[in-house]
């Protein structure tokens, strides 16, 4: 099984500085022996979605023409993965396979409930960045935020261009399937030394077009964003991904990327929110690329979807770089919550801390978690923590847990742990000799073991609306 | 609770070429995980008294009184422990032999005892501590069996106990935490509930009497406090609940001399006629502070003699040996 998603990637050079690869073709055109290999149920989905994205026009020589023919070529190659796959062992995608997978169509009427009190913002409906609803105040001078369609000709464009097939490169199917069937695509640009924190940009992203639940029809939709920050320049992003539809906890499948580079000395501030309807399917990709002395910071949120992977790679590529991920996920009934996360580091004096932490309420939620963290030959000095820990409160709910770190520097500082339980009995007694009743204080338990991530959130109106999101959702339940 | 957990197994996800290339000298360290899910939260009864009338007792006294008015005068019996035997609920030792004990309204108690001898797992049965099981005997509060109420039953009832250890609470905050119980007492007496405005109102005195800094209130509950803060915390969450009967297990162990008058000054200050304080010490110290009427010596999970502040004196000086061989 093909894994190496940085096995052709070279860490010494700044991605925007590598050689675009050679042209490929479209599907399409693609020679009928490597055909005859792929997977006749990805090959459907591919086919729907050409014809899907084939008549919103575009030029040959655009940015998303580039993406849709790096996607292309690596598509073929590969198959839906079964449970003998490693990575998809313990994720059940079944609840994908047999749908009837369909490309969601192109926004028509913007409802008013798709509007957001966000200062910053961009908001991509099915996959389609929305100018009528995004607007971004405080950009600062030089900077870009919108469809790539709408970039300049200049030296952003021509950067961009340069290093599109490096950036765009990627050994998975659901990524290329994103790649090859994104009717958009979102570019942020930071220029060096800028800033723009204070406010942060909000990355809406809405899912519009879904069937019914129940009815076997599951429209796809493959958002697809890229943010670069420059040197020095410091960004903050919430991401936030939600269904907006009519009925209540309507079907549909969001298959997003969203791909960030941060130059030298750059700052990233990212908070992730996923709260997808029920009986959506959610696979994210989040693939982070840090030069030297730069730092990013993610704060996930994950409580929506009914299957929901989040494939999570971040790779060093410098010295002296920072990367601190926390996320928060909770499993209630019939849910599967699945954070595949990869640290990789390979330079001296790197620092990183992974906490995990997760809740199944219910005997049919269902949680994944696989945290690889790699410190390669020369990082030394390396200062890495990873920290996982589970809350089950039912019975037969399910955690798969794998927190793994290798290490193959010498000189490094490693931890790690796991831990899964039950409410501590001490602790739901000390509430009831205060006097405070059994269910207050379960709720009170379980929402506070939630909370060291969810005080992570940089921004305080942000913090308290997804707390009060969160803490209504535990203990509704 | 049966919870199933399935662990992959510890094999490392393929790796980049470059890297497996390199793999001999690759230490991966799989995840060493231990757990352990807690025995299900036990309850000793089943039934759940829900409506517990603290009015209903008032009339105990005027009841018994046939000819004289003067027995109203009589100090109200608060607490009342006869022959309780209690075992550890998972290993069924038992560790309560027959304990005896009568507390009045307005009176001041202590229990002494060496290490182990039961002083902890007597205050913990009697707020209804999950770990134990009772096995004999009975407990009546102002007139009611305190043994039938569920721990928060017995907290509205106006028992408090200070935990000799509180444990930590990560991620409630003191404040909500206080709040929470005050505001489930009010509800329980049928009060308006407090904001938490109102609340820090109400709560301002109490934190000037135990002398603790308002941003300890901000902090989790018990979260990194030192022991004398954790102890200083508990006495403030006496005074915001203005228990009748208040157990203080070993208040005093780990405070400074400073913190012990604090504290002692707070405690005294809540005692009233109608209050009462069974105190758990090692020391003759804490009871300079706040006097006792009785004191009693606790053996092997009995109480095996009462009498007045002259016996702590006497512990003081010729240790327990003098004390249970007399
Ligand atoms: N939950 C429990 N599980 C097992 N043994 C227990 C438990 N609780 C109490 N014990 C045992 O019961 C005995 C009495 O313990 P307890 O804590 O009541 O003593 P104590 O008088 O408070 O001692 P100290 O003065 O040291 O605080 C000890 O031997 C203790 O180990
Ligand atoms: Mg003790």
């Amino acid at each position: 099984m093909a894994y190496c998603c940085y096995s052709n990637f070279s860490s010494t050079l700044a991605p925007l500085r590598l050689r675009p690869p050679p042209r490929r073709k479209s599907i399409a055109a693609a020679n009928p022996a490597s055909v005859s290999l792929s997977d006749p149920f990805v090959l459907d989905i591919a086919d729907k979605l050409e014809d899907s994205v084939s008549t919103s026009s575009s030029s040959s020589f655009s940015l998303l023409q580039k993406l849709r023919d790096s996607s292309s070529q690596s598509l073929l190659s590969q198959r839906w993965p079964s449970p003998k796959d490693e990575l998809y062992r313990f994720t059940d995608t079944s609840f994908l396979k047999s749908s009837q997978i369909l490309p969601a169509s192109p926004p028509s009427i913007i409802s008013p409930s798709l509007s957001s009190p966000a200062s910053n913002i961009i908001t991509l409906v099915d996959g389609h960045v929305v100018p009528a609803l995004s607007r971004i105040p405080s950009l600062p001078a030089g900077a870009f935020a919108g469809s790539a369609a709408d970039i300049p000709p200049g030296a952003l464009y021509e950067h961009l261009m340069a290093a599109a097939g490096e950036l765009f490169h990627n050994e998975d199917l659901f990524w290329n399937l994103n790649g090859f069937g994104a009717p958009d695509l979102a570019v942020v640009y930071i220029p060096d030394g800028e800033r723009m924190i204070d406010e942060p940009l909000h990355l809406r992203f809405c899912a519009v077009d879904a069937a019914e639940a129940g009815s076997g029809r599951l429209p796809l939709s493959n958002p697809r964003v890229l943010v670069v920050v420059g040197k020095q320049a410091e960004l903050a992003i919430v991401e936030e991904h939600l269904g907006v539809e009519s009925g209540e906890g309507n079907s549909y499948w969001s298959n997003s990327v969203v791909e960030i580079v941060v130059e030298e000395g750059g700052k990233v501030s990212h908070s992730y929110v996923q709260k997808q309807s029920v009986n959506a399917a959610h696979i994210k990709w989040t693939l982070v690329r840090q030069e030297k002395r730069s730092s990013y910071e993610l704060v996930e949120i994950s409580t929506g979807g009914k299957l929901s992977r989040h494939n999570l790679h971040v790779q060093q590529l410098g010295p002296d770089t920072t990367t601190e991920l926390s996320a928060f996920h909770v499993a209630q009934g019939d849910q599967i919550q699945d954070l595949h996360s990869k640290l990789v580091l390979d330079h001296p004096r790197g620092y990183s801390r992974q906490l995990h932490k997760c809740i199944v309420s219910h005997s049919t939620g269902h949680v994944v978690f696989d945290g690889n963290i790699k410190v390669n030959r020369f990082a030394q000095q390396t200062d890495a923590g990873q920290l996982t820990r589970t809350l089950l409160l039912a019975p037969r709910a399910t955690a798969n847990v794998k927190p793994n770190l290798q290490i193959i520097a010498d000189d490094v500082k490693c931890s790690h742990g796991a831990a899964i339980s039950d409410l501590e009995e001490e602790q739901l007694f000390y509430f009831q000799a205060r006097g405070i009743d059994m269910k207050t204080a379960r709720d009170a338990l379980v929402f506070s073991f939630g909370s060291e991530i969810l005080a992570r959130i940089p921004f305080e109106s942000y913090r308290k609306s997804i707390s009060n999101q969160v803490k209504e959702l535990l203990t509704t339940s | 609770m049966t919870a199933r957990l399935c662990f992959s197994s510890l094999t490392s996800l393929p790796n980049p070429p470059s890297i497996s290339s390199s793999s001999s000298s690759t230490r991966v360290h799989p995840n060493s995980i231990s757990f352990k899910l807690p025995s299900r939260f036990r309850y000793r009864n089943a039934d759940r008294r829900r409506s517990y009338q603290i009015a209903a007792t008032l009339t105990v006294d005027s009841q018994t009184s046939g000819e004289k008015t003067l027995d109203t005068d009589r100090p109200r019996v608060l607490l009342e422990v006869k022959d309780l035997t209690a075992i550890v609920a998972e290993s069924r030792q038992e560790i309560l032999r027959g304990v005896n004990l009568t507390i009045n309204e307005g009176e001041v108690h202590a229990i002494m005892g060496k290490n182990g001898s039961g002083k902890s797992t007597f205050s913990k049965v009697l707020v209804g501590h999950p770990d134990y099981e009772v096995t004999g005997g009975t407990v009546s509060f102002k007139g009611e069996d305190l043994l039938n109420m569920e721990p928060e039953t017995r907290s509205h009832a106006g028992l408090f106990m200070s935990f000799q250890t509180p444990v930590e609470i990560p991620g409630v905050s003191n404040m909500d935490f206080l709040l929470m119980a005050c505001n489930a007492r009010r509800e329980k007496r049928g009060e308006p509930t407090l904001s938490p405005i109102e609340f820090f109102g109400f709560l301002s005195p109490k934190l000037a009497a135990v002398n603790m800094n308002p941003r300890f209130l901000d902090r989790n509950v018990n979260e990194g406090f030192s022991g004398g803060e954790k102890k200083r915390n508990e006495i403030l969450q006496l005074a915001v609940l203005e228990a009748e009967l208040a157990i203080l297990d070993e208040i005093d162990s780990g405070l400074d001399v400073d913190a012990l008058q604090d504290v002692a000054k707070a405690v005294n200050g809540l005692l009233t006629p109608r209050n009462s304080i069974l105190m758990i010490t090692h020391y003759q110290r804490l009871l300079d502070y706040i006097k006792p009427n009785y004191v009693h010596i606790m053996e092997a999970g009995a109480i095996v003699r009462t009498g007045d502040f002259s016996l702590a004196k006497q512990l003081e000086k010729e240790g327990y040996r003098a004390i249970s061989s007399a």
